[in-house]
């Protein structure tokens, strides 16, 4: 299950992709600078206050990084085994309190995953790649514009070229290779598919006269960006205090 | 209703071309995010994202191979589901896997410096097996140096992650059961190179 965009008109929704891109920075800034437990407490009310104004369920938001919540809780858990603990026989002992430190780290790692849903939840991709181009300056931000829009468009096209050639091998046995074999026969596909993609949509672009000065869509800050603007400098400011 | 007349500055041939395929290649990174094969030591799957990041520095060469990464890290960024088991945002970028993702644009650049050596472009396919697996080589060990510290970082913070023993604690548990597929990649990759499946001009 994937966190994408979904139509809304949240505050959330209305405030400009950069103020949102910002307020995420130095949320995780701050998070990170804050250790202890009532820094974290304080955070966890701000979070709640960031899910209500997108109108996003945490376990929503939560599935959408399922991936990487195995590492949240073995972080902790790895940490308890003790090597050859003083005044025990056995050579490996189990230390719950050293369980204490990580456990925190993890749970500020959690609270900028919520964070972090709560923008993808709220943004459209066409947002995104306007702040991207007017954040960075010059050339680079318009390379990273039209990249991050080509990846969106094309990423999809080859997922489903590998899964077919994924499909076409199973039928085939292929299944029943070794694992090198395997890897080497998907990952040829995708590069095949690739270049013969790439070259297509060069051609087009050419013939579309390519320019690194494209019409972007308009962004422009409203009243309601500045108390959020306010948050990101002080959650910046806290981090350093 | 405003008019804009400052003038059309269009993008070279070549680097049509290479923007093209540096795309491409990050949307295949990303594709590659959700081939995965069980491992057999870990309940974490092996994925191929690092095949794609050896791939674009061997077929791209430095800078449009870094750069394709690059563009993989920043389209995840702002909401491409291409992050391990199809995650993205932010928010992947402090988490105990973020190391990983930092490290692949040096790691495609170091590739393709090491394939291409400095100067123009070759084919893949005429580089030496010692420049092909030295280059991958090299580029796993920055992959898992920087997972590895970056893992030890976020559990212990900047301060405790550098002792020897917040070190070793992070490579067993965020690296080892990954590093032996690396070497399974690396022969895929070369198998690749050496195949006509790809031509790269």
């Amino acid at each position: 299950m994937t966190l994408t965009y979904r139509p809304g008109d949240t505050l959330a929704h209305r405030l400009d992709p950069r103020t949102k891109l910002f307020v995420q920075a130095a949320f995780a800034l701050a998070v990170f600078a804050r250790t202890g437990p009532r820094g974290l407490a304080a955070f966890t009310a701000l979070v709640a206050g960031i899910l209500l104004a997108g109108r996003v369920s945490p376990a929503d938001a939560l599935r959408g990084f399922a991936p990487a919540l195995p590492f949240l809780v073995v972080a902790p858990l790895a940490r308890t085994v003790v090597l050859s603990p003083a005044g025990s026989a056995l050579p490996v002992g189990v230390d719950p309190a050293a369980a204490v430190e990580p456990a925190l780290a993890s749970y500020r790692v959690l609270l900028v995953l919520l964070v972090s849903a709560t923008y993808l939840r709220t943004t459209p991709v066409r947002e995104s790649r306007a702040a991207i181009e007017r954040v960075v300056p010059g050339r680079l931000g318009r390379f990273l514009g039209v990249g991050v829009g080509l990846v969106f468009r094309f990423f999809p096209l080859l997922l489903a070229d590998l899964r077919r050639v994924r499909e076409a091998s199973n039928a085939r046995l292929g299944d029943r290779r070794s694992l090198p074999d395997r890897m080497r026969v998907v990952a040829a596909a995708g590069v095949r598919r690739a270049f013969a993609r790439s070259d297509r949509l060069a051609l087009a672009l050419r013939a579309r006269c390519f320019a690194w000065n494209p019409t972007l869509p308009e962004l422009r800050f409203a009243r309601r960006d500045y108390p959020a603007h306010c948050l990101g400098v002080a959650l910046a400011a806290s981090a350093f205090l | 209703m405003s008019t804009n007349a400052e003038s059309v500055e269009l993008v070279g041939d070549d680097v049509v071309g290479n923007v093209a395929r540096a795309a491409l290649f990050a949307a295949l990174t990303g594709a590659f995010a959700y081939v995965s094969f069980p491992n057999p030591v870990s309940p974490v799957p092996v994925s191929l994202q690092v095949l794609g990041v050896f791939l674009a520095g061997i077929f791209l060469g430095p800078v449009w191979g870094g750069a394709s990464i690059v563009l993989y890290l920043v389209a995840g960024a702002a909401g491409a589901p291409i992050f391990a088991g199809g995650s993205a945002g932010l928010g992947s970028f402090v988490g105990y896997t973020a190391g990983f993702l930092w490290s692949y644009p040096l790691a495609a650049a170091l590739v393709g410096a090491v394939v291409h050596g400095v100067g123009d472009l070759r084919d893949p396919a005429d580089a030496g097996l010692t420049r092909l697996v030295g280059g991958m080589v090299l580029g796993t060990v920055v992959i898992y140096a920087l997972g590895t510290v970056g893992y030890a970082i976020v559990e212990n913070g900047l301060a405790g992650a550098f002792a020897p023993d917040a070190l070793a604690r992070a490579f067993v548990v965020s690296a080892l059961a990954f590093v032996p597929f690396e070497a399974v990649k690396m022969a895929a990759a070369v198998g690749i190179v050496r195949s006509d499946a790809a031509t790269a001009e």
